[in-house]
């Protein structure tokens, strides 16, 4: 690499040309390429209605869970944008070979935070980069660099939130609005949770059975996980519990698939956008104002 | 127990980065708080003339600041409440610039308004807080642990503002949300904090969709009661509170995005704009409503236009984003202000008329600017230097990397000019900050490493991270990729590896527990993404890992099995096999972060060229992950944090000497700033190596005096005869005579040759006395011992005060003037970390007349430096640098007085850091105490205090402690309760005692007659006793006079001076003894780990 010291005033001059048509030109096609994107991750989330109309209630989606391994559970939700407004869960116990059955209530909607605060995050981004549009001239290349700092983290984070699924401990779970959502109420021997993993709707559905006082196991309650295993042990109410069995089931929202690789797609834009401007940060130190 | 290092930042010529993020002025106009995109609040004084100066810089955030709030009521306690990007929040006492409280918590905060009812709720009232989750949180101000929320029934999502409506006529305090899907929602306040309390759930009032997004403020009419307005990014609307119906819609110019309004007076509107422009509206009826009543039989429907009066923009608009906000005060002095905080760090103030009227020809009227003001403007105003300034030849040189290394005193500075300079970091002090030092100027030993052509962008010392490198190692990376290895000693270049893959930006070591073939091997993290291995006593490059898409943030080693694990901005690792030098696996997701996690010795590092992600990040994925992990809402996302912060403490070596420089990074690419530190307690220890306490109180206090004072002046005596030996070796000499030259023989040598030119006499005393035993060696050299404590007292103590007694600290205690007041700091080891800025000691409207003191941290202290002088004892026995200072020659006589002044100060320091109940033995009898301590602390604590007692005991033949000695530990613990300030603490007691010192020193001058050391001591005691009592007398008297004049100057009408705040502080006595008591964390003090924040490496 040449040096900058070496560098003589036409190969600056050529460089300096060339930053100029950085920060004027490329910078603007590359935050309009990914405007594009990003609306295109947006509308995934909001899911116009199935009818014309510009308002009005989102288009219901069924997902129907289900896992290779076993057909113990079987649940039939339904999405209507970031919240579950039926659900269907269909337990099988072989034991005594009854059959469950557990519905929402009619008046309920259950909220899935993780793709409200995704989608949330994803609008900030587009806000940040339609302040800054066509019309706008950036001056400092420290001043992309900020943008796109600005832009990532909310990208990162939208996509965080899908990847990463809270951590509950048992007796949060058992305590969250979601056991309350259905219409024959869930015995007391059962928990359920839903969540986002990546691209996927999980159901998750814990048998729990109580331990008795004298019982000479080791209680030791188990801490937060997205999953917890069978032998996990908890607190509720008076009880010591234990959960005995595990199901998950699972479908994948292909929306949230596309989603996720325009969040991949997006950040590598932005990446290259910083690269590109710390390249000329070797020539010349600029000053960030 | 709390423990603080003092430090002295030593600030370069250009101001670091603020990038205000948040601004608030507080509810008696005279500071304004900023917080930074780096992660810093700045304090800002407000004079009565509405003139603004920085006054200090607050550390404790690792990440971007979102928001500010008042945290408690204003007028009785002057806190203010920050959030960060990452969830930290951090309650600080914008008066003193201390941090009062600090939580973690799972959830980003966007607005929080401070909420007390006082009539109804106990505590000190909620924060009320929104942000990137659902709903409303609500906090406890004084503990920051989430107390509830409120919940919403009806579509519950982010709130991207609130506003509290006080409203006298229906009695009832609401809360006012608008979310960002635009659902204005209202909760009841007031009625509802008992349902709070009780934990159940309070769902909203009413809600109401407002038909727009980006919601940026929301705010209600308190003159009307009846207006509320809503600003929008590209509109803003006025409703009508009483049924939500909308009167005016007024939508934006193209281009032209609102950003926040408020209401002036009854009808009048301010809005402002996201580029720094705001606009003054009359809100005006419109008459059709008034007249004519609706012909279809509808309600009445009013509509209002506005009329814009005013407008104000900023001098140059350079489309930075800005953030605003309009004040409007009540009390004296009645200021209407509108302030603007710039990304640039600028703040601009505009004084808003009372009435604000257009023109006569009715168009807009342009409001002036009243004030703007920068950091920087702070730093072109009053003189800083940093501290390469007198290395020859390094006038303008730009430092873009530097390190220290203690263990030889030396600062490596790599330059933009590729150069680097190695120059003995106390001296180099020395020079810049002390009067005399000029003479230091020409004769500042350094060296010029020359061999990069770009910038040096950074430095590794291996020989700091392990003692098993070569001493003479140092490795230096620039912009072009180049890495060199030198040897320091001889200057030469041992190696030049060339990488080809963009500027270095960072040098790393592997851990001890990984070697490749026994060796430990170098990592250079490139700008490009790419990650290369050298191995120096190959001098070869063992694999160049360049597949990585986003910046590298974490670098981890797997020893058995030879893997190189990198961790990714966005989130993904990298396994690298190191012998062979290929990717064994690459995983993202949930898999990379389990790999990640898996091993703990990782080295975070801040890789990326332009923007340093900052070991702070780092250092927050771990504990962030920890609360989340029972938190609803998951693992907050940090990777991508890299907007954080982009200040770079360069990686701190192991915290040993008593001083160390810390290079703080604040730009891109240069080094900001360095910041001496000094630890008091290790820099007693290393001067006092015989602490008073292990004196066996059996023995006979005759015998025990003498075998005290045999120690001392054998210790003494090495001590300065080292001194001569080294300051007459310059750097080059004494590389050439081998990097070891510190070793106890040498030095023994030149001590005994030297020695017997100084005084044959006290040679033999000593030798008669007592053995010359070899000396302990002792890991930092002694005179650099000496010269930082001079360094020390030099820059703590207020000059100025006298001329006189100026004159007699340079003579007696060999120390040097101060040019100019140099910027004082504390760090504590609760991680936080104040600075005051050049200039800081004019912002005290009373000193600002008074141009002849220097450094006086408040005028506080004077008062404080009265009320100990007036307390110490009258019998008080001489202090042991005077009790020797008849027979033994000056300087260790200085050397005592030194010893002495920097134990009280440790002591004080301590006290002032005493948890509460601890201090409380205080009150009872000394046995009771030492009991008591012995029970609640770990040994250090309990020799710190007893040798505080011993020094106080000292010199009496009596064992039990006199009434005065305890009432000068009660008030240095009311101090403390006072919360005084540390640095005020030790700057009143260093100014008493030195005051006192001095004022013994001259009388004995006077009539000063040699006492043989054979004679008998009590007899000397006796002699020293009936001295002191009547010098205590003339001291006291002469004290009085001094500084009665001092007093007089303050204008009575300042609510900020002494007497007044020093008597609200004792009406605030109970609750900040609270404050206090939750404040410590019981057991061993955990040393130094605001060191952690800024740094990265797990080292220190």
């Amino acid at each position: 690499m040449a040096t900058a010291m070496a560098a003589t005033a036409a190969e600056r001059a050529v460089l300096e040309e060339e930053f100029r048509w950085l920060l004027h030109d490329e910078v603007h096609a590359v935050l309009r390429q990914l405007q594009d994107i990003l609306k295109e991750a947006s509308l995934r989330f909001t899911l116009p209605c199935s009818g014309t109309g510009t308002e009005g209630p989102a288009k219901q989606e069924n997902f129907i869970l289900g896992s290779c391994s076993t057909d113990q559970v079987k649940g039939v939700l339904t999405l209507q944008g970031d919240a579950l407004s039926q659900a269907d869960v269909n337990l099988k116990i072989p034991r005594n070979n009854q059959l469950l059955h557990f519905a929402f209530r009619e008046d309920k909607q259950w909220k899935l935070q993780q793709i409200q605060d995704a989608r949330n995050h994803v609008s900030q981004a587009i806000y940040l980069l339609a302040n800054r549009d066509e019309s706008y001239q950036f001056r400092t290349g420290a001043e992309v660099l900020k943008l796109m700092d600005a832009v990532m983290l909310q990208l990162t984070r939208a996509r965080n939130r899908l990847t990463t699924p809270a951590t509950l401990t048992l007796p949060e779970i058992a305590a969250s609005g979601l056991t309350r959502m259905f219409a024959p109420a869930l015995p007391s021997d059962l928990l359920v949770n839903v969540y986002i993993n990546l691209n996927k709707l999980c159901l998750t559905v814990y048998q729990l059975h109580a331990l008795q006082p004298n019982s000479t196991k080791n209680f030791r309650p188990a801490g937060g996980a997205v999953l917890h295993s069978p032998g996990a042990m908890f607190e509720w109410g008076s009880q010591r519990l234990e959960v005995s069995h595990v199901h998950k089931v699972e479908c994948v929202i292909p929306w949230l698939n596309d989603a996720l690789v325009f969040f991949t797609v997006s950040l590598q834009l932005c990446q290259q956008l910083k690269d590109k401007i710390s390249v000329f940060s070797s020539y010349w130190s600029y000053r960030p104002f | 127990m709390r423990c603080s290092l003092q430090a002295v930042a030593l600030w370069g010529k250009k101001a670091p980065l603020h990038s205000i993020t948040a601004i608030m002025i507080t509810d008696d106009q005279q500071t304004i708080v900023t917080g930074s995109q780096e992660g810093q609040l700045c304090l800002w004084n407000l004079s009565p003339e509405l003139k603004i100066s920085a006054k200090e810089l607050l550390f404790g955030h690792s990440a971007s600041v979102t928001c500010l709030a008042k945290a408690r009521d204003f007028s009785k306690q002057p806190y203010v409440v920050s959030a960060a990007e990452n969830g930290e929040m951090c309650v600080w006492n914008v008066t003193n610039g201390q941090r009062v409280e600090k939580a973690m918590l799972p959830y980003r905060h966007t607005a929080i308004c401070y909420y007390h009812c006082s009539f109804r709720m106990t505590g000190e009232g909620w924060l009320l807080c929104c942000g990137e989750y659902q709903d409303v949180l609500i906090i406890d101000a004084k503990s920051l642990a989430v107390i509830h929320t409120f919940i919403s029934s009806q579509s519950p999502d982010w709130i991207n503002c609130l506003c509290i409506v006080h409203s006298m006529r229906i009695q009832e305090d609401s809360l006012l949300v608008v979310s960002v899907a635009g659902e204005l929602k209202v909760w009841d306040l007031s009625s509802s904090i008992n349902s709070i309390q009780e934990k159940q759930d309070v769902y909203e009032k009413e809600s109401k969709f407002l038909d727009s997004l980006n919601c940026r403020a929301i705010r209600f009419c308190t003159y009307t009661e009846r207006l509320l307005l809503v600003v929008f990014s590209k509109c803003w609307k006025v409703y009508d509170y009483c049924d939500f119906s909308l009167l005016r819609t007024e939508v934006s110019r193209s281009g032209q995005f609102f950003a926040g309004g408020e209401v002036l007076a009854a009808h009048r509107i301010i809005i402002w704009t996201e580029d720094g422009h705001s606009f003054i509206y009359q809100l005006l009826n419109s008459g059709l409503s008034k007249s004519i009543y609706p012909a279809d039989g509808r309600v009445l429907k009013e509509t209002i236009y506005p009329h814009l009066l005013c407008s104000t923009s900023v001098q140059e608009n350079k489309g930075l984003s800005f953030v605003m906000g309009y004040m409007n005060e009540r009390k004296e002095p009645f200021y209407k202000i509108l302030f603007s905080g710039e990304v640039s760090g600028r703040i601009t103030l505009w004084h808003i008329p009372d009435v604000p009227v257009s023109k006569f020809d009715g168009s807009p009227r342009e409001i002036p600017i009243t004030d703007t003001w920068t950091l920087q403007d702070n730093f072109d105003k009053h003189h800083t230097m940093s501290i390469i300034d007198h290395v020859p030849g390094a006038g303008t040189v730009v430092v873009t990397s530097s390190e220290y290394v203690s263990s030889l005193d030396k600062l490596i500075c790599g330059c933009e000019d590729g150069t680097i300079l190695i120059t003995q970091a106390l001296n180099a002090a020395k020079a810049g900050l002390l009067e005399g030092g000029s003479l230091l100027k020409d004769s500042l030993p350094h060296k010029v490493l020359k061999g990069h052509h770009q910038s040096v962008t950074s430095l590794l010392y291996p020989h700091g991270l392990s003692s098993k490198l070569d001493q003479s190692w140092l490795l230096s990376g620039d912009q072009d990729s180049r890495v060199i290895l030198w040897n320091i000693f001889t200057e030469e270049v041992l190696h030049k590896f060339f990488l080809e893959a963009g500027p270095v930006t960072s040098l790393l070591m592997s851990p001890e527990n990984f070697r490749l073939r026994s060796d430990q091997v170098i990592c250079c993290v490139c700008s490009d993404h790419s990650v290369a291995l050298l191995h120096l006593e190959g001098k070869r490059c063992l694999l160049h890992a360049r597949k990585h898409l986003f910046p590298v943030r974490m670098i981890k080693w797997h020893p058995v099995e030879n893997f190189l694990i990198v961790g990714c901005a966005d989130d993904s690792a990298y396994i690298w096999e190191i012998e062979t030098g290929t990717l064994e696996r690459h995983e993202t997701g949930e898999r990379a972060r389990i790999i990640l996690n898996c091993c703990d010795d990782s080295q975070p590092l801040k890789p990326e060229f332009a923007l340093p992600v900052t070991s702070e990040t780092h250092k927050h994925k771990s504990v962030e992950q920890r609360p989340s992990s029972s938190c609803q809402f998951g693992p907050i996302p940090c990777p991508g944090l890299q907007v954080e912060s982009s200040w770079k403490v360069a990686d701190v070596k192991p915290f040993s000497g008593p001083f160390n420089v810390l290079p703080v990074k604040t730009r891109w690419s240069d080094i900001g700033f360095h910041i001496l530190l000094f630890d008091l307690e290790n820099l007693v220890e290393l001067l006092l190596p015989t602490p008073v306490c292990d004196v066996d109180p059996s023995n006979s206090f005759y015998g025990s005096e003498i075998l005290r004072r045999a120690k001392s002046t054998v210790e003494k005596k090495t001590l300065t005869l080292k001194r001569n030996k080294t300051a007459s070796g310059s750097l080059s000499a004494e590389a050439q005579a081998k990097p070891v030259s510190e070793n106890p023989a040498q030095g023994e040598n030149t001590a005994k040759s030297l020695g017997d030119n100084e005084g044959i006499k006290r040679q033999k005393k000593i030798k008669n006395s007592k053995k010359m035993h070899p000396k302990p060696s002792r890991k930092v050299d002694a005179n650099v011992t000496i010269d930082t404590a001079k360094l020390f007292l030099s820059c703590f103590l207020p000059w100025g005060v006298d001329k006189e007694f100026d004159n007699l600290c340079i003579k007696h205690l060999d120390i040097l003037k101060l040019q100019g007041s140099v910027s004082l700091g504390l760090a504590s080891n609760e991680d936080h970390f104040s600075l005051m800025l050049p200039g800081w000691d004019l912002c005290n409207a009373e000193m600002k007349k008074d141009y002849s003191k220097v450094n006086l941290f408040s005028k506080k202290v004077l008062d404080l430096s009265n009320k100990y002088t007036s307390t110490l004892p009258n019998q008080v026995g001489m202090p042991r640098g005077l009790e020797n200072n008849c027979d033994s020659s000056q300087e260790s006589n200085t050397l005592n007085t030194i010893v002495y002044l920097l134990n009280r100060l440790f002591a004080v320091n301590k006290l002032v850091n005493t948890p509460l109940e601890l201090a409380c033995g205080i009150d009872r009898s000394f046995k009771m105490e030492s009991v008591h301590n012995k029970a609640r602390i770990p040994g250090n604590e309990i020799s710190n205090i007893s040798s505080f007692y011993g020094y106080l005991r000292n010199g009496k033949s009596e064992s039990h402690i006199p009434e005065a000695d305890i009432s000068l530990l009660k008030l240095i613990s009311c101090w403390r309760d006072q919360s005084v300030q540390v640095t005020e603490a030790i700057q009143a007691v260093l100014l008493a005692e030195v005051q006192q010192h001095m004022k013994t020193l001259s009388k004995r001058v006077g009539n000063s007659q040699p006492v043989s050391m054979t004679e008998d001591v009590h007899c000397e005691m006796r002699q020293i006793l009936q001295e002191t009592e009547w010098t205590r007398e003339e001291v006291e008297l002469h004290c009085t006079t001094d500084t009665l004049p001092l007093q007089t100057p303050v204008s009575p009408v300042k609510h900020d001076s002494d007497s007044n705040s020093a008597k609200f502080q004792d009406t605030e006595d109970m609750p900040d003894r609270c404050v206090l008591e939750e404040s410590e964390s019981p057991g061993k003090p955990r040393h130094h780990s605001w060191i952690a924040k800024v740094c990265s490496c797990k080292l220190c």
